[in-house]
C-alpha cells in the first residue's frame, strides 16, 4: 500500500480515525526503519485480537516491523492464529484456503512481476505451523522446488492454537496437549532441513526472544527472495494458552527453547552469502 | 479494575527492551529527548511480558 494511495484528501482527513491519520503522518512507508526504531514510528499493525502474552502476535509485530518496503509488500496468510493480526494490518493482504498460501503467493508474485516489471514487489507468506508444515506442506514444498521468488515465514507455536490445542506436526515429541493427552508420539517435522534440500536460497531459525536476529533474518529473506529464489524463516512463538504457562513467561520459554531445540541457525547458498555481504557492506576483500 | 503497565520514570533509562518484548503494537512510545518510554494505557493488555525483561524494574502492572 503506497503512501500516495493511503493519503486522504485534505477535506476528508478530519473524519478518518486517529490511528489512520497517525499512520499517514508517522508510518514506516518509504523510510528505512526497522526493529531498532520501534516506538518512534507508527506501526502498520494495530490492536491484535490474540490472547495476552501471545507469542504469535509478537512474532507478527516484529516481522512486520522488519519488512524492508511495507508499501510494496503483499502478505499472504492462511487461517489460524497467525492470520488474526494480519487482517488489521496496513499492508496489501490476502487470505487463502487453509494450506494454499504458497500456491496463491506464487501466482501473485508472477502476476506482480508482469504488472510491475521495473519495481520490486515483495510477496511474503506469513502462516502458522499448521498451514505450512501440516495442511499446506505439499504446496509449500512445491513452491520451493519451482524456485518461486517468495519468502515464507512460519510462526511456529507448536500447536493448533485457535481450535483448542490439537497436536501439530511441529509439536515436539512427547508434548502433552489438550487433545494429545498421552503426549505426541513422533518427532517434530524437520521443515528447516527440508527447506535447504528443496531449494531455498536462505533459511533461518529464530525465536521471538532475539528480536534483532529475527529482524535481520526477515530482512535478509525478503531481499534475497527479490532476486535469487525462495527463502524461509522459522520463528518460535510459544503459546501461553495451550501450553499452560503464565502470559508473562512467554519470553522466558522462548529463551529456554533458544538454548535447546530452537538454537539460532542459518543456511544460505554461496550466491546468497555474496549478496548478503554486498548488501550489508561487509564485502570481504579478495586476496591479491 | 482496568489493568495496565505503569512506568516509573525515575528508574527508566530508555533502553527500549520493553518495546521489542510487547506483543501489542503501538503501546510503548519512545521519548528520545527524555530517554524514557511512555505507555498508551488504553492499548495495554497487562500480560506482563515487559515487566519480566526490564532490568531496572521500572515497569509494574497495576
Amino acid at each position: 500500500m503506497s503512501k500516495k494511495i493511503i493519503t486522504p484528501v485534505a477535506s476528508l482527513a478530519h473524519i478518518l480515525p486517529e490511528d489512520y491519520r497517525a499512520l499517514v503522518e508517522k508510518g514506516p512507508h518509504g523510510k528505512s526503519v526497522g526493529i531498532k526504531d520501534l516506538g518512534s514510528f507508527k506501526e502498520i499493525t494495530e490492536e491484535h485480537p490474540h490472547c495476552a502474552g501471545c507469542g504469535v502476535s509478537l512474532g507478527v509485530r516484529l516481522a512486520l516491523a522488519a519488512l524492508p518496503a511495507p508499501e510494496d509488500t503483499l502478505v499472504v496468510g492462511t487461517p489460524g492464529c497467525s492470520f488474526f493480526a494480519l487482517s488489521q494490518t496496513a499492508v496489501n493482504y490476502s487470505n487463502t484456503a487453509f494450506g494454499n498460501q504458497n500456491s496463491v503467493a506464487s501466482g501473485l508474485k508472477r502476476m506482480l512481476s508482469i504488472r510491475y516489471p521495473d519495481k520490486d514487489k515483495d510477496v511474503v507468506v506469513m502462516a502458522g505451523d499448521g498451514g505450512i508444515a501440516d495442511i499446506g506442506l505439499d504446496m509449500t514444498l512445491h513452491s520451493w522446488f519451482r524456485g518461486e521468488k517468495i519468502s515464507t515465514i512460519m510462526l511456529d507455536n507448536e500447536v493448533y492454537g485457535n481450535t483448542g490445542g490439537q497436536e501439530s506436526g511441529m509439536s515436539p515429541e512427547g508434548q502433552v496437549l489438550h487433545m494429545a493427552p498421552k503426549g505426541k508420539n513422533f518427532k517434530k517435522i524437520p521443515v528447516f532441513e527440508m527447506a535447504r534440500t528443496a531449494g531455498c536460497v536462505y533459511g533461518a531459525k529464530v525465536t521471538i526472544a532475539s528480536p534483532k536476529r529475527l529482524g535481520m533474518a526477515v530482512n535478509r529473506a525478503i531481499l534475497l527472495a527479490r532476486e535469487l529464489g525462495p527463502t524461509y524463516v522459522q520463528i518460535y512463538t510459544p503459546c501461553p494458552t495451550n501450553m499452560k504457562f503464565s502470559p508473562a513467561d512467554t519470553l522466558r520459554i522462548a529463551k529456554e527453547a533458544g538454548k535447546a531445540h530452537y538454537a539460532f541457525e542459518e543456511f544460505m547458498t554461496e550466491e546468497a552469502a555474496l549478496r548478503i555481504a554486498a548488501m550489508e557492506g561487509g564485502l570481504e576483500k579478495e586476496p591479491e | 479494575m482496568y489493568l495496565s503497565v505503569r512506568v516509573d520514570t525515575e528508574k527508566c533509562i530508555g533502553c527500549k527492551i520493553c518495546i521489542t518484548s510487547c506483543p501489542e503494537p503501538n503501546v510503548f512510545i519512545f521519548l528520545p529527548e527524555q530517554k524514557l518510554v511512555e505507555v498508551n494505557e488504553s492499548r495495554c493488555k497487562a500480560c506482563g511480558l515487559c515487566t519480566t525483561v526490564c532490568a531496572k524494574e521500572a515497569l509494574k502492572i497495576g
